[in-house]
């Protein structure tokens, strides 16, 4: 095969070359593998997200016989996916769930996606680091937890996933400073505007990171710059695991089973180890034997299925007799502020991933708070950009005024770490979804350093967009990126899993996603749930997961 | 400068009448007002891929018929949209059909406040709740309120002050963040909307080269020129359209 692409192409991942330069489709779809249900596999994995998929891949490598359950279904971007804001419907995840707290969280398009890819089918495309700090806030901040890894044990992971993304940005100096792959993305007109704006208020903004493709990338095409990133990608430009571990790990014999949805991880209790999942398909019930179960459901759906896998040795869920599944799920604060300036800015090209600093990052005594936030572009489609019209009132004659003034705006937005909290968590409500299962329950309240960090953060934007010479801002307070609900942790009394992923009290049961995080940083959470994954798989050296 | 350079336009700086806005003379926008009187996205459905074509041709000529709201509803609910769009004339966008299929479809958005029924019950109970204020004025249906009542009603919803009967069932407030939401997606998903905004609309497979900066250039050449002048007849006159 003749391996076109940049300096720095991936080494054990085909995915870029297994794809077609024209057809957005997977093209080795024939030669997947199919398991029969009565032969037992050597990894089932729940959910073919970031974590799910990227794992599948690297054990596959290592000759693992793999079976992926993913509720949604297997995507074709040139049939499935559309250049529409409304139409993009089918990629988020919208069955019921039930929000509360003081300050509920909204979910569907704003937090879950579904279907083979995970979220990150739609995800916006930034990849930044974590930051050596974010592992041990306690130590140094003596706020939350510290991990039971550090920075470093993944270090080698970051580099290896970046690569397969791959990632476009300038030089990174903040945390541990880093090159990328694929160099920065021209930026438009509405991104130089913050970039300038940040400047004069002395703040610093870099290029990136992305995971779009800037230049050749195996069959993988350059982006065309047409703003669609949230919708799903129809070039196959922006990275998801269907285009960017999918196709390596059905050329290594992994079967993805869509439309299958997990409501069950079966213990045997007498051994006290999962035998395997029930799962629905088609309206009828499953049951698919493993040696060992990874669940990969993303922070509301792995807690759930937990939850709801109730055994004699686990009356309250599997992996819950220290009452810790469906706690410490976290949100970051993600306020955004819209700015308004003379000239046009025309949101809707380019990427909205553009440009961002993490000058803030870090602990500031100063100002009144523990851990910081990050700063980016965004750019809302016309839907989205009501929201941010209606979050401050306007309805009638006002809201269709400042509809019609859209293109003379450009919007920044925040990333706030906010800290884990025991009541923010997934419960099992009363309500029951299509297959049986009760629905979750989400309650999310914010403590006093989230208020204060959002404020402080929300007021740096003001000031970059007066010191821009804005002529009007509009503000919308929202969250993103959920994690947590399983966190990896040092003893079995404060966390769901240990430093391997591996449930406490269950041999062959682990957790790989978003869920495992003990803290969120203020970094977007996609790279270091694929690098979690990636340096997971390098721990199981051999198929003895016992 | 160009009239929409400045921001005295803006509804944060007073009241801003649309009947001054420049005529749209080409393609239609609701109200056919708007900031780009000679772009049509539907002029440009032939670079849209297939499936994005279907979608969105099929959303402006297949308007979906009612099937969840009933006859006493409809009017009622009409109205109200009209009023939170401010769309008191043709054309309209026929925003209460498009929330009638996601409902009748049970097509939700992924959650429900703790203090919520469905979103479809929240609808119900809203065209309930807004008759009951008609007939506190001794009208049988929202829908036959003058426009300054409706808006003094829309209005206190938008507050969370409207009190008893259906409105003691929910949330008040809540349920205006659940309905404006439904009404601002069906709308802004219509390319009438998109003419009126200047949006580009699809954008696959022929991308942007252009992007709004003075190194990539400005913009490509079909897309929306925002009108130099207010006074769509003058701005006519001038390029001699007529
Ligand atoms: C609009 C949006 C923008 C975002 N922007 C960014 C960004 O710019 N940068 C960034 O880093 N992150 C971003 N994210 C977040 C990022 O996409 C997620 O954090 C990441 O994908 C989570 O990975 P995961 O492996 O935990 O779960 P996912 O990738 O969500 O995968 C979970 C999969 O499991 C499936 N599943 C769940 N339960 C079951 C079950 N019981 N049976 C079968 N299948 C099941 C789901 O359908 C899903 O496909 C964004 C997310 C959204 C929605
Ligand atoms: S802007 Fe680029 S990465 Fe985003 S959807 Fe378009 S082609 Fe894909």
């Amino acid at each position: 095969m003749l391996k076109t692409g940049s300096f720095a192409m991936p080494e054990a991942n085909d995915s870029p070359f297994l794809l077609d330069m024209h057809e957005r489709g997977l093209q080795n779809l024939d030669r997947m593998a199919r398991y029969d249900e009565k032969e037992t596999v050597d990894l089932l994995v729940i959910g073919a997200g970031a974590g799910g998929v990227t794992l599948a891949q690297r054990l596959a490598r290592k000759g693992w016989r793999i079976v992926i359950l993913e509720k949604g279904p297997l995507w074709d971007p040139d049939r499935d996916w559309v250049s529409d804001e409304k139409g993009a419907g089918p990629i988020y995840w919208t069955d019921n769930r039930i929000i509360g707290g003081t300050d509920p969280i909204q979910m569907g398009k704003n937090n879950s996606g579904v279907g083979v890819g995970g979220s990150m089918t739609h995800f916006a495309g930034y990849v930044p680091r974590f930051h050596p700090s974010d592992f041990e806030v306690r130590s140094r901040d003596g706020v939350a937890v510290d991990w039971p890894i550090s920075y470093w044990d993944l270090k080698a992971s970051f580099e290896r996933v970046e690569r397969e993304l791959p990632v476009a940005g300038q030089r990174w100096p903040w945390g541990d400073p880093h090159d990328y792959p694929h160099k920065p993305h021209p930026i438009a007109g509405a991104a130089a505007k913050a970039w300038q704006g940040a400047k004069d208020c002395g703040i610093e903004m870099r290029v990136g990171p992305v995971s779009i493709t800037n230049g050749v990338f195996g069959n993988r095409p350059h982006c065309i710059y047409r703003g669609f990133c949230l919708q799903g990608c129809k070039v196959n430009a922006k990275a998801s695991p269907l285009i960017t571990h999918l196709p390596d790990a059905i050329e290594h014999g992994v079967e993805v089973r869509a439309d299958s949805m997990a409501i069950r991880v079966e213990l045997d209790d007498a051994s006290g180890r999962v035998s395997g999942v029930t799962y629905v398909h088609d309206g009828q019930e499953h049951f698919q034997p493993a040696d060992a179960v990874a669940v990969c459901g993303y922070a509301i759906e792995t807690p759930r299925l937990l939850l709801n896998s109730t055994s004699r040795r686990f009356p309250h869920g599997l992996a819950n007799n220290s009452d810790q599944v469906g706690r410490y799920v976290m949100v970051q604060g993600a306020t955004q502020v819209a700015a308004r300036f003379p000239e046009l800015m025309r949101m809707y090209k380019a990427p909205p991933p553009e440009v961002s600093s993490e000058q803030f990052y870090e602990t500031d005594e100063s100002r009144g708070f523990a851990r910081g936030f990050s700063i980016q572009t965004v750019s809302p489609l016309p839907i989205a950009w009501a929201e941010h019209v209606t979050a401050e009132g306007h309805w009638g004659l006002a809201l269709r005024e400042y509809m019609r003034d859209w293109n003379h705006w450009t919007v920044l937005g925040v990333l706030c770490e906010l800290m884990p909290q025991p009541e923010n968590r997934v419960t099992l409500a009363d309500q029951k979804d299509q297959f049986g299962m009760p629905v979750a329950s989400f309650s999310h309240s914010l403590c006093d350093n989230d208020k204060a960090n959002i404020a402080y953060a929300t007021k740096v934007m003001q000031e970059i967009w007066s010191g821009a010479e804005a002529q009007d801002t509009l503000k919308i307070d929202r969250y993103a990126h959920l994690v947590g609900g399983c966190r990896m942790g040092s003893t079995p009394e404060e966390s769901v899993v240990d430093s391997s992923h591996r449930a406490w009290d269950v041999p062959n049961l682990f957790v790989v996603d978003g869920s495992v995080l003990p803290t969120e940083g203020a970094a977007n959470p996609a790279l270091v749930i694929m690098a979690l994954a990636d340096r997971f798989a390098t721990l199981l050296e051999e198929k003895n997961v016992a | 400068m160009k009239p929409f350079q400045d921001a005295e336009h803006l509804p944060s700086r007073g009241t801003w009448d649309p009947s001054q806005l420049p005529r749209q003379r080409k393609g239609k926008t609701p109200q056919m007002h708007g900031r780009y009187p000679d772009y049509d996205v539907l002029a440009e459905v032939d670079h849209w891929d297939d499936v994005t074509r279907k979608l969105v041709v099929g959303r402006v000529e297949n308007v979906p018929p009612y099937r969840f709201f009933g006859e006493r509803e409809v009017p009622t609910l009409e109205a109200f949209c009209d009023c939170l769009t401010a769309q008191d004339d043709e054309p309209r966008i026929p925003v209460l059909a498009y929330v009638d299929e996601k409902l009748f479809e049970n097509d939700g958005d992924g959650y429900q406040y703790f203090d919520m029924p469905t979103d479809q019950e929240t609808w119900r109970t809203v065209a309930r709740g807004l008759d009951d204020e008609a007939a506190k004025l001794g009208r049988d249906s929202f829908a036959v309120l003058v426009a300054h009542e409706q808006h003094e009603v829309v209005h206190r919803f938008d507050q969370g002050e409207l009190y008893g009967g259906a409105w003691a069932t929910f949330n008040v407030s809540r349920a205006w963040s659940i309905v404006v939401r439904y009404v601002c997606e069906a709308f802004y998903a219509h390319p009438w909307a998109w003419n009126e905004i200047g949006f580009g609309g699809p954008a696959y497979p022929r991308g942007y080269a252009a992007f709004g900066s003075p190194q990539l250039g400005e913009e490509e050449h079909w897309e929306a020129k925002e009108a130099v002048d207010v006074d769509a007849m003058q701005d006519t006159q001038r390029k001699g359209l007529d």
